[in-house]
């Protein structure tokens, strides 16, 4: 690393950039895919109101995002090997690592989707929104799977170890919230769920009433859960 | 303004009441009966027209929000404008109040008055297609009445939208106007946050205008009569008559139609100074008889003990029921009836019933009255509809007209004699997305 450092002059510089920058990059997407999975399931972090977890999530992309741009037009710029400004929008129009590149450019147009159906989403259904949205589930394993295979920095040593940390992260934060959906009430039975968790009051009302008193559905509702 | 002794609109040749329900007895108007009584359409042969005479008139929607019927159409016709799209006119006859019984009894017995007001506000604002969205069920089959009466029309041609009959789901806020698009839309009648403003995009994208059935039958009289002769009855500022649901307590609802500004005392007699008046229904407010005995049949004399005119239900509970016991199991049905999907709501109601119902069966602890108020602060503002807002009204109202009620439960007595309920409440809450179809 040292030696690789020292190295830097006017004509690597570029090229250590779009590294660096790529990395960082790869590190906020990780970040900005943990918190969506927190966003949708109306999670908190410590000293943070719901809203500004919402916030957070929706900053660190935007910063996610410049960074992208700048790894990849240093990247483009950079003289050392050839990569047309194509091929940061057109998968395998590189000859440079073509299929590599490639996943970079799946993930990045992904992303743009993404990024540009939220910039514009008051104007559109949520439905629309939302569809589109799920893709970053989609962009950031080919974001993932771009870093590992078209820089050799990430394939050993302490990059890699992060490299892996983020996979695992992201694969455990996506299991979680699998986990968590599958212990949603639906809507529809949302408050009978809650009317029969505070059954013990209301029980009483019905002894304290008439016959012809409304009967509860929500203990035979709670059977049933 | 008119007179009325004892609860009876008294027919005053002035002021001719009743306007919208037919004078003679219980029978449904047909056709030629209503082509009788009020003579053909007044089509004006041009969008915008009828806007004007609302405007003058000062109708507003008796749904229970009162909103100015003239801003909401303007609202639609000016979106169907600047989008060039055709708005859609929906009559809401949805009364999905348990303690209102004036939309189904209008529909029951002048269904052509509604039906012509729909005809007309369609012209206003130009739309192509009408909806009449009622409980088919609520009375007397009146679904299959209704879809006489449209028949009947089309027959003599007297209508120039076709109208389609659709029907609401038998939920608390099935008749709630974003629920209602949501429903007809395929969707559960659950409300929608806005916006968009349904007169802006609702139904399928279109501009749309939800007006309450009775709304519109003003709205055909006032085509006929024009706005002077509407504000012969009513106050200046709350103009025109208005259908109230009255409960006294010897016996079955009533349904009136009566002047805005009319006094309480003499819609639900002289009540005793231990006895409340429920105004409003079950998003509404419990008045002590004694303060009730003061107030007039407007929000401006309303205002003054924090009610509203609201859907014109007035609710006065026999002496020897429990008025404390009874809204606790009609906020426990509120609560049941939130679609569950804002915070506040899916989590306050339920608690908030929970804690009314210790109070009114003499389990509450120390602290229960406070939580009833911190909690009826919490929710109110905070969902997509007023369905918490309305509820924490009501128990507050309750909280402060029973405090002496209260005291006795506490002290494990009751005032009440007969547990026979006196509120209607529905039995069936919803359990499943089917129930919400």
């Amino acid at each position: 690393m040292l030696r690789d450092v020292s190295g830097i002059n006017s004509s690597t510089a570029l090229w250590y950039t779009s590294r660096a920058t790529g990395v960082v990059a790869l590190l906020l997407m990780t970040a900005v895919v943990l918190l969506g999975l927190l966003v949708t399931r109306q999670g908190r972090l410590p000293g943070l109101p719901r809203f500004a977890v919402t916030g957070l999530h929706r900053n660190l992309s935007l910063i996610a995002v410049v960074f992208v741009a700048l790894h990849v037009l240093t990247a483009v710029a950079d003289s050392y090997v050839h990569i047309p400004l194509t091929a940061a929008v057109i998968p395998l129009a590189s000859p440079y690592e073509r299929l590599w590149l490639g996943l970079g450019a799946v993930s990045l147009d992904l992303t743009i989707a993404v990024v540009v159906t939220s910039l514009l989403r008051r104007h559109l259904s949520r439905r629309l929104w939302r569809g589109v949205h799920l893709l970053a589930y989609a962009s950031w394993p080919v974001a993932w799977l771009h870093s590992i295979t078209s820089s050799p920095d990430l394939r050993h040593g302490a990059l890699f170890l992060l490299a892996v940390a983020c996979a695992l992260v992201v694969v455990l934060a996506v299991l979680w919230r699998l986990a968590a959906a599958s212990r949603d009430v639906p809507r529809a039975e949302r408050v009978g769920h809650l009317m029969s968790a505070l059954h013990h009051p209301m029980s009483a009302l019905h002894h304290h009433r008439a016959p012809n008193a409304p009967q509860s559905r929500a203990p035979e509702r709670a059977s049933r859960l | 303004m008119t007179t009325a002794t004892h609860g009876a609109p008294a027919e005053d040749t002035a002021t001719s009441l009743p306007r919208l329900l037919p004078r003679s007895g219980q029978h449904p108007e047909d056709w030629h009966a209503h082509m009788a009584r009020h003579g053909r359409l007044p089509y004006r042969d041009r969008p915008g027209d009828l806007i004007l005479d609302l405007s003058a008139a000062g109708l507003t929607g008796r749904g229970g929000a009162a909103f100015p019927a003239h801003r909401k159409l303007s609202a639609v016709l000016d979106a169907a404008d600047k989008r060039r799209r055709p708005p859609v006119v929906i009559a809401n006859g949805a009364e999905s109040e348990p303690a209102s019984d004036k939309d189904a009894t209008l529909l029951w017995l002048a269904p052509h008055l509604v039906l012509d007001g729909l005809q007309l506000a369609a012209e206003a604002v130009g739309a192509e297609a009408a909806i009449l969205y009622t409980h088919t069920d609520r009375r007397n089959d009146v679904g299959r009445r209704l879809g006489q009466a449209i028949a009947e029309r089309v027959a003599v041609g007297a209508d120039r939208v076709p109208v389609q009959l659709a029907e609401a789901p038998p939920r608390f806020l099935s008749g709630q106007e974003t629920a209602l698009v949501s429903h007809l839309a395929g969707g559960p009648a659950i409300p929608t946050f806005m916006p968009p403003r349904i007169t802006e995009r609702g139904l399928a994208g279109a501009p749309t205008l939800v007006q309450n059935a009775e709304t519109l039958a003003h709205m055909a009289l006032i085509a006929r009569h024009g706005p002077r002769w509407f504000r012969q009855v009513g106050t200046t500022a709350e103009p025109g008559s208005m259908l109230c649901t009255i409960r006294r307590a010897d016996g079955t609802p009533r349904v009136a139609e009566v002047p805005l500004g009319m006094p309480l005392r003499s819609l639900i007699g002289d009540l005793g100074p231990d006895r409340a008046v429920l105004i409003g229904g079950y998003h509404g407010t419990w008045v002590p008889a004694a303060d009730a005995m003061r107030l007039t049949l407007d929000n401006a004399s309303l205002a003054a003990v924090g009610a509203r005119v609201g859907a014109g239900i007035l609710i006065t509970p026999p002496p020897d029921r429990c008025a404390l016991t009874e809204t606790a199991a009609a906020v426990r049905y509120l609560a049941l009836e939130s679609a569950g999907q804002c915070g506040p709501c899916l989590n306050g109601l339920p608690r908030i019933a929970a804690a009314l119902t210790e109070i009114a069966v003499g389990r509450q602890r120390r602290q229960t009255q406070a939580d009833l108020e911190r909690w009826a602060g919490l929710v109110t503002g905070r969902g997509a509809c007023h369905h918490p807002d309305g509820t924490a009204r009501f128990v507050r109202s309750a909280l402060i007209t029973f405090a002496a009620e209260i005291e006795l439960h506490r002290r494990g007595r009751c005032s009440g004699t007969s547990r026979k309920a006196f509120l209607p409440i529905p039995r069936d809450s919803a359990r499943t997305e089917e129930d919400w179809m």
